[in-house]
This record gives C-alpha cells, structure tokens and sequence, in this order.
C-alpha cells in the first residue's frame, strides 16, 4: 500500500511540473502589469522601473521561470507583489475558512443527498424518486450567485436568521462561526448534494441490478438489510469518486460564494491575484491547490481499497 | 436560429425611458436595464448560451477523444505522457485558466469557449482511454490485428463504437454544465461581447436588480433551467438505452 | 431643459452638502461610544502613505494621519497640521505648524519630523509621492515649528496636494524602528483622531479613538471604528439594510432609489471631484483625424446617458473640472447631441457613409451598460462602435501602451482642479496620464500658466480657456460628474461630507438606538 501511494505521489511531480510551466505562461501572455495594476494613478515611470528591477519583472520570461523554480526548489513560494508578504503567509490565511466552508458544504450535502439519494432509488420511479430527481435538476440548474443572492434575501434581509456577509473563525467562536458560514455553506452544499444525490441514486440502482443483491433478496433479508448491508457498500464508490473530485474544486474554486458572502477565503485570493497580475502570488496558489487537488484523488483512492478491497 | 422569426421584438432595441418595465402588454417579460424586450432577449440568447454548451463540449469530446484513444492504444510512455497532460489540466483551477484567456482574448464567446472545451477535456480523455483499455484486450480486436489490420483502422472498426456510448451520455451531460458555467463566467466579467446576449449575461446583468426588477433574471433563469433539465432526461435516456440493466 | 435644471440641481446640491444632512445632524449632544462599523467595496493596499497608490487606502488614512493643510466642505483649504502659512514669494512656502501635537507613539510633530517626511517622499526608492512633490526642492526647518518648502518653480496647485498623503505626516521614530512593517502596522505612526489597532488582513482593519487627540474641539467619540471588505454591492447595501454595517462607502446609482425609500437607511448624496470620460487616441487612425472625434461627441446624447444610466446621480460634463470646484466655468455647456453636425464631420473627414471602431471599457456593470447605451446612440449617426471589455489591469496596460482607438477613463479627481487637468493634456513624451496622446503648443502654454499665475480668478480664465480648447481638440470625450452617494444607518450622526469623497469620523457619534 505504502510503495504505491509512494510510486502515485512521484508520478505527480510531472504533473505539477507541467501546471507551474502551464500558469506562468498563460499570465505572462496575459496584457496587464502588476506594478502599472498596482499604481494606477501614478505615472512616475522610474519608480516604477525601479520596482520592476527589484522584483526582477525586467528579466526574460525564462529566467524569471528558473529563478522561481530555483526558490520553489529550496521550499521557497516567493512573495506578493502587491502586499510583499510570503505567499504561503497570505495563503495561510486563506485556507482556513476555505477548509472549513468545504467541510460544511460537504456535510450539508451528504445530509440531503443519502436519504434522498437512497430513497429515490429504493422507490424508484415512485413520488419520492420524483421529488428527488427534481430537487437533484433544481440544484444543478442554479447558477450559484443567484442561488446565494436569493439565500441572503430570504434568510438575511428578510427573516434576519443569519448575517449576510463576513466571516468568524468557528474556532474562536463556534456559535458565531457557524452561523457566518451557513449560508455560504447552503450555495455550495446543495448545488453538490443535487450531483451527490444523482450519482449516489444511479450507482445504487446498478447495484441493485447485481446478481449477490437478488442472491441476497432470495435468502430472504429484509430489504433494509440488503440495501444496508449489500447495495449502499458498493454503490458508494462513484459517489467517493465525485466526492474526492469536487472536494478539489470546493477548496479552490468556491470563488463565487466567496465573493458574495466576503469570506476570505482561497478561491477570491487567487482571483484577485489574477486581476492584480500578482504572478508569484497566483503561481504559488495555483501549485497549493493542484497539490490538493491531486492529494484528494490519491485519498479517494485509498479509501476505494477500503471500501471495496477487491481493487486493492 | 428560430430566434429571428420568434422573437416578438428587436433584441438590441434600447427604450430607456422604459427600462426595467415590468412584465405585460407588450413586453411579456418586462424590460431590462437600457429598456430592451426581455423575451427577445432570451430567445436571441438561446442561440450563444446553446453554441457556448455545444461547441465547448464538441471541442472537448473530439480533443479528449482523439487524446484518450492515442493514450489509450499506443499504452506505455506516450500513454504516461498524454495522461499525466491531462492530470495537469484537470489540477488546474478552471477559474484561473477561464480568467487568463479573458483577459488575454478580450471577453467574448471565444475566450469562454475555449475556457471550457479544455476543461471539459481531460474527462473526455479519462472515458475514452478506459474504454480502450477495455476494448483492447478482447478477442476480436486481436483477431483483428493478427490478420494485419493497420491500427487506425481497429480504432474506427471496433474501439470507437464500443467507446461511443459512455462518451455520448457524458457529452449531454457536460452540455448542461457547460451553458451553466458560462453564466458564472459572465460573473466574473468573462462573459460575451456586448450587446448581444447570453442567458448568463443575461443574468448577471440583472443581479444588481433582483429586488426592483427580478423578472431580468426571471427570463433567462427560467430558460436556463428548462433546458439543462431537457439536457438531463436527454443523458438519463441514453445511458438508460445503452445501459439494458437498468 | 432638463440638463440645465439638473444641474441646478446639482449645484444646490453642493451647497446643500455644506451644511449637514439633516437627519445627521439631530439637535442632541454628541455621545462618546460605540464602535462605527464601515463597508469598504475593497481591501486596503497597504498602511504607508508614502508608498500608497490606490484610493481606498485614503479612506482609511484621513482618520489615522493628519495632513499639514485640509480641505473644507467647499474644498477650500483650511489648517491641518500646519496651524497658517504664508507665500513670501511664487517659489518659497512657509508652514508654521501647530504645537503640541503628539503622534500616537508619543513623540513630538516638530519641523524636523516634517522635513523628515518630505524627505522620506522625496528620496525612499518606493515611494510613489515623488511625482506630486516633483517641484519642491529643498525644505528647511526655520525654527523648531516652522517649515519652508523651497520650489523648482512656481506651482500653484501644491497647497491643495498637501491637503492628501503627500502632505501626511508620519511618525519618524516608527519608520527609523519599523519602517518595513509599516505598510502593515501602522501603530503608532500617526497623530489623527483615530490610532490604528489592527489590521486582520482580508477581514478587517480596527481603529480606535486618541485619547491625547490635539484638538479638544469636536470629537474624536467613537471608541472604534472597524472596516470591512464587501465586495459586492447588492450584499454590502443589504448588510446596511440588515444592520450589519452603519456606513458604506458608496451606493449604485441603480439602488439610490431604493434605498432612499428606506427608512432604516439614510442617504447623503456627495457630489464628487471625480470626472469620467472616454480617452480618443490622437496617434492613431480612425481618431487621429479631428473630424472623426467630433462626429462621435455630436453624436452622443449625454442627456441621455446622465439620466438613463446614472439615473440623475451624476451631470453631464463640460470638461474635467467637476461642479464642485471653484474653478468650473458654467458658462460653457457640455457638447450638445447634435446628428446633423456629426453627419457632416464624417462627410468632411471622408467618411460620408460613416466608420467604426472599437471602444475599450472596464468590465463592470454599470460601464457595460453606458458602452451599449453610447453604442445604440452612435448607431443612430452610422458610426459603429464595437466594445471591448477587459478587466482593470489589462485597461491600464492598453492606455499607457496607447494601444486602444477610444478607452473608458474614470479619474477619481483631485481638490485642486490641476490634479484633473495637467497632467491629462500636457505634451509628455512616454508613459503618462496623457492617454490620448494630445500635444498641443496652445494648450501646453495655457497649462504652463496655470501653474504660475497664483490668484484663482486668474486660474479660473485659464481653466475657462483650457476647457474650450479640450471641447474642440477633444482629447476625451467628457460623460459625467457622478455623485458618490454614501449611506448610513440612522444611528450615526455628525458626519459632514467633504467632496473629495474621504470619509473622516472625527466629529461623528452614534445615537443609542
């Protein structure tokens, strides 16, 4: 186990080779300058040669690609442009709420997608089946702004159950934590628990269709037991699958929930980095959360040989 | 397509002494910010909302098709090199590679088609080369090879149209995302070249007034969701069709 | 008519924001207390003034450093730090400063710490100061608090500069200590009302009050006051509505309306120095030829624009100087839409069946709409305008490269009506603010004695002539005025708006509810 988590983990220092080239070139072909983006209302053209000279902005793209390598490869990230501090202090910033908006989304998720996800393929094609798969329709086709704007009119404006915008650190104050990140956590959870509940229902029903299930049906469990004990086990290897990917995506790439909550989080980081055109700051991002993104996949499949020990 | 003949009104025809009209008599929908119909708004948007779904995930199936079938076949170090390509897109941040093309072509549908074909791509490339894989070791293929058949021709006798089906059911799938993802597209300002329209700019226009004027977004919502739920029952109906079990 | 009686209007309205607002001004004596909770649309750049180029750090600097000169509701200059001065001749400036003044770290405002600053902004290799302090010299500290500031040249909009950061004064004993941490932490660097606490990067930056404030008129009575980055109007307006915040910076013409109706919100329309407009590339076809560039402003119908896209909350413009200042001449009217003039401008530049081109502007709401809007309206004088939409960074990079036909430009203006003008129109050779590439000898000589004639009426005519010469030659074509609409929660009271849009809460208290 260990000598192939090992051979997996090597086999991605390629991959983030290959993503570091791939986000450099695409900002430096990028029009737009940092330190112009940074002093628009000035013109004092030597200071900003001289800053360009200090960060080393002056230099061929190549050069400038190897002295990031260079540093990356002594552990060092660089710093903003725009706030000169070190990347990874202004990403350390970020991934707290970041980690713990996705956790909540994802539990959110699987709140509402088990029991609708299982429902809707036990009964299937039944009223419950129905309601779910339209629930599971309601949540993918919401663009998620509007799915927030409204969320924030309803439970903000309107009932005031729930502050609009900002963020509390759930571990300084639980109570005042976890009411800043509801909303947020709504957006994105349920847009994820409609693709969840899609996944989970359609692997449950091929399940279903398996030879052991109606081996274990002619035995004569109860059908609770046989969805329990035979069906859920293996129908849950796609939905760990969509999981790990989205679980990806949920750390990096919350930008718009991000942004309309004003939660400080990864997602709005790397995109402000982009139209600052801080490119040390959205290199160093970019590799963190390819980074993530691929330790999520090797822990997917990790735990496919846990759940289902024949892929081993 | 349809939209000239359907369209009950000019789509760029600016009233501003009648913006953000509500919906009635001769604007069934209302009217948006500068006073323009609505309704003919959404139904000249369906045109750029449906390329911005088809043409994004046509350009993907093909490029991902084509990768995975290339991976898929010629196996050891051109299948590592290929595949570990496609690990590298699939951990990019789509937003950061969509907003980098936005602001290197200029918003429009280009940049966003672009955008999204190459994230869609790796997916395409992942099914394909499985079903390679799969297909590869059977029988017949060997047959076939052992008879002197030359490898372009395996692939288009016997690998594609085993291949086809999954690669189908993800296409309509993605589709629907697709025309989704435009609209959050057009959230960050990457979204298509005014004044023409798209049911995300659409939208995203009219987010500043949703409580004066909901029904801008209403429109080309209600759109939106109409069709990405036609997408779904087209995707559930073919892989219920390919897939007998069920 | 409704041009003119909106500017009227307007220009009420700027007297009207002279006095209070009236339901910011309740006859109740002022409470000390209480923490001012205020909703920014953005992140602060850094804490150093010296270093600072974006306009939102200001917001935050007006209540945390104190400059030497300031400006009055009327933008008229009026003592800072800087207790009178004098002008013994054009080239010399003589500041007696105010005594006493304690900075937050404890150390004494003296001469030397003044010189010490002007140094600093002179010299520091990042300092972005040195352009707006190009034409002082030297400075000299007469006596423990008297500064003379020798100039190059005369330069008669600099009082006004030192009104902002350029005239800032921070602590020299927190620079000589911690120089590099103060574009982070500004503790004890100032000598304003407000003493900086903390700065939570992404989440908010606190302030609170200076017990040893100079002034013991007024305030400083708010114990804190907590800034926050909202980046997206609709939630910002709903965190006031909701009570989240008391103050936000500024209100979408599209919700002025609405909010205005709202009793839980109380609106203060601030007529702003600021002058939105678009730059016309002189250097290169299609607006290298005159005619062209005048078809198009004939062709625009600002009426239109002011009241369909602004919704009222801004005027049609004549030129860059604002209503605000004492230098607008509202004698001249703002070119009138006129289609058979534009017609005959195209025929006289050979293009009788009309041109296009290709309009470059931010991608923001409200900018999208005025370019579909100007777009139909151009249509309508057969001259086809496509719009380009980029993001901030790639709009700058296209206007100093002057690779872009017409590019949307909103300048946030300056109280000195130089800081709108000069340095839009000079000749200057290389990267400049001067986008369009205009030079024009008439223009430069007028320019040039702006700066040397001293007395305002004097300045005034030239601005007069200035303005004219920019509606014929147009380097740009003017929009709007717009007004920066601030709202508050009826509990805060005392604010009195400065249009130069910096929001500064000495003297502002918060009614218990």
């Amino acid at each position: 186990m260990a000598q192939v988590v090992l051979k997996r983990l090597l086999a991605t220092i390629p991959v983030l080779l290959l993503v570091t080239a791939g986000v450099f070139a695409l900002l430096h072909l990028t029009p737009g300058d940092p330190i112009d983006a940074m002093m628009a209302e000035s013109v004092d053209a030597t200071v900003k040669e001289s800053l360009r000279r200090e960060l080393g902005l002056d230099r061929p793209l190549p050069v400038q690609y190897a002295a990031w390598m260079a540093r990356l490869l002594r552990g060092d990230l660089g710093r903003s442009i725009r706030n000169g501090e070190p990347v990874v202090d202004n990403v350390g910033r970020r991934i707290r709420p970041s980690l713990q908006l996705a956790a909540m989304a994802m539990t959110v998720s699987l709140l509402i997608a088990f029991p609708l996800g299982i429902v809707s393929a036990v009964r299937r094609n039944r009223a419950p089946d129905r309601v779910g798969t339209t629930f599971a329709l309601f949540g993918i086709c919401m663009p998620n702004f509007l799915l927030a704007l409204l969320l924030i009119f309803l439970f903000g404006v309107t009932l005031r159950w729930l502050p609009i915008s900002g963020y509390t650190d759930p571990l300084e104050d639980l109570v005042d934590g976890l009411r800043s990140l509801a909303l947020p956590a709504i957006t994105l959870g349920l847009a994820l628990a409609a693709v969840v509940t899609r996944t989970l229902r359609s692997s449950m029903l091929e399940t279903l269709a398996e030879d052991y299930v109606r081996t274990a049906r002619a035995k004569g469990l109860s059908e609770a037991r046989v969805v329990r004990r035979h069906v859920l086990r293996n129908a849950l290897i796609p939905v760990v699958t969509v999981l790990g990917l989205q679980l990806g995506t949920l750390v990096g790439g919350a930008v718009i929930t991000e942004y309309v909550f004003a939660l400080p989080g990864v997602g709005r980081l790397v995109v402000d980095a982009v139209f600052a055109r801080d490119y040390p700051l959205v290199q160093g991002v970019v590799l963190l959360i390819a980074l993530a993104f691929i330790v999520c996949n090797l822990v997917v499949d990790v735990l496919y040989g846990w759940i289902d020990p024949r892929i081993r | 397509m349809g939209a000239p003949l359907l369209a009950p009104q000019d789509p760029l025809k600016q009233d501003l002494g009648n913006a953000l009209a509500r919906p009635g008599g001769a604007h069934l929908l209302g009217t948006d910010n500068v006073g323009r119909d609505v309704l003919s708004r959404v139904i000249w948007g369906t045109r750029i909302s449906l390329v911005a779904g088809f043409v994004s995930v046509a350009m993907a199936l093909l490029t991902g098709g084509v990768l995975g079938l290339v991976a898929g076949y010629s196996g050891g170090r051109v299948d590592g090199l290929v595949m570990r390509a496609m690990d590298a897109v699939l951990s990019f941040p789509p937003l950061v590679l969509a907003l980098a093309l936005g602001a290197m072509l200029g918003a429009g549908l280009t940049g966003v088609l672009i955008a999204l074909g190459v994230v869609y791509t790796p997916t395409f490339a992942r099914i394909m080369r499985g079903q390679v894989l799969g297909i590869k070791s059977r029988e017949y293929v060997d047959a076939a090879r052992a008879l002197g058949a030359p490898a372009w021709r395996i692939a288009v006798r016997h690998v594609l149209p085993n291949a086809a089906a999954p690669m189908v059911v993800q296409a309509s799938l993605s589709v629907a995302f697709a025309i989704l993802a435009e609209a959050s597209l057009s959230f960050l300002g990457l979204g298509i070249q005014p004044p023409a329209a798209s049911w995300g700019s659409m939208i995203n226009a009219g987010r500043g007034y949703l409580q004066q004027a909901p029904w801008i977004v209403f429109g080309p919502g209600a759109a939106l969701f109409v069709t990405v739920v036609g997408l779904n029952f087209v995707g559930d109906a073919v892989r219920d069709a390919l897939d007998p079990r069920l | 008519m409704i041009s003119r009686m909106s500017r009227r209007g307007f220009l009420q309205l700027c007297a009207a924001a002279s006095a209070l607002h009236p339901s910011l001004a309740r006859a109740q004596a002022p409470r000390k207390g209480g923490t001012l909770r205020v909703g920014f649309y953005i992140e602060a750049a850094t804490m150093d003034p010296h270093l600072s180029g974006s306009k939102i750090d200001r917001q935050i600097y007006h209540n945390i450093y104190e400059p030497l000169v300031t400006l009055d509701v009327k933008l008229g200059i009026k003592p800072g730090l800087a207790e009178s001065w004098q002008q013994p001749d054009p080239k010399t400036l003589v500041f007696k400063l105010r005594q006493g003044v304690k900075f937050h770290d404890g150390t004494d405002f003296t001469a030397e710490a003044a010189k010490f600053n002007f140094v600093r902004m002179k010299t520091e290799t990042k300092s972005v100061r040195k352009g707006e302090l190009a034409n002082v010299d030297s400075v000299d500290v007469v006596d423990p608090f008297t500064l003379r500031l020798n100039l190059k040249k005369p330069d008669a909009a600099l009082l006004a500069t030192l009104t902002d950061r350029a005239g800032m004064m921070v602590s020299p004993k927190v620079v000589q200590e911690r120089g590099g941490e103060l574009e982070r932490n500004a503790r004890g660097a100032g000598t304003g009302p407000f003493e900086f606490v903390e700065w939570v990067k992404d989440d908010h930056i606190l302030l609170k009050r200076n017990d040893g404030y100079w002034s013991r008129q007024g305030g400083p009575y708010l114990d804190r006051v907590r800034y926050r980055p909202i980046p997206d109007d609709t939630v910002k307006l709903q965190s006031l509505q909701a009570g989240e915040i008391d103050v936000m910076d500024y209100v979408q013409p599209r919700d002025v309306a609405a909010v205005k109706a709202d009793k839980n919100v109380v609106v203060l329309d601030v007529p702003s120095l600021a002058d939105f407009a678009y730059q016309l590339n002189h250097t290169r076809p299609p607006f290298s030829v005159k005619a062209l560039r005048q078809a198009v402003a004939y062709g625009l119908d600002l009426e239109q624009i002011v009241k369909g896209v602004w919704l009222n909350v801004g005027v049609p413009a004549n030129g860059p100087i604002p209503p605000t200042s004492w230098a607008y001449d509202k004698s001249i009217p703002f070119i009138k839409r006129d289609l058979a003039r534009a017609k005959a401008k195209l025929g006289e530049a050979g293009k009788p069946g009309g041109f296009s081109f290709t309009m470059t502007t931010n991608n923001l709401p409200i900018n999208v709409q005025e370019a579909e809007v100007m777009q139909a309206q151009l249509a309508e004088a057969g001259i086809s305008m496509k719009i380009k939409l980029v993001d901030g960074a790639t709009l700058i990079s296209e206007g100093n490269a002057k690779s872009f036909e017409m590019i949307s430009y909103q300048w946030s203006g300056r109280p000195d009506p130089d800081g709108n003008v000069y340095q839009f129109f000079k000749t200057s050779p290389g990267t400049s603010l001067n986008w369009s590439g205009i030079s024009n000898a008439q223009l430069d000589a007028l320019l040039d004695r702006t700066r040397e004639v001293s007395s305002p009426a004097e300045r005034k005519k030239l601005y007069s002539e200035v303005t004219k010469i920019l509606q014929d030659e147009l380097p740009m074509v003017f929009i709007v005025h717009p007004i920066e609409p601030k709202a508050f929660s009826p509990r805060v009271q005392g604010y009195e708006a400065i249009p130069d849009g910096m929001m500064r809460f000495k003297d502002v208290w918060l009614r218990s509810s």
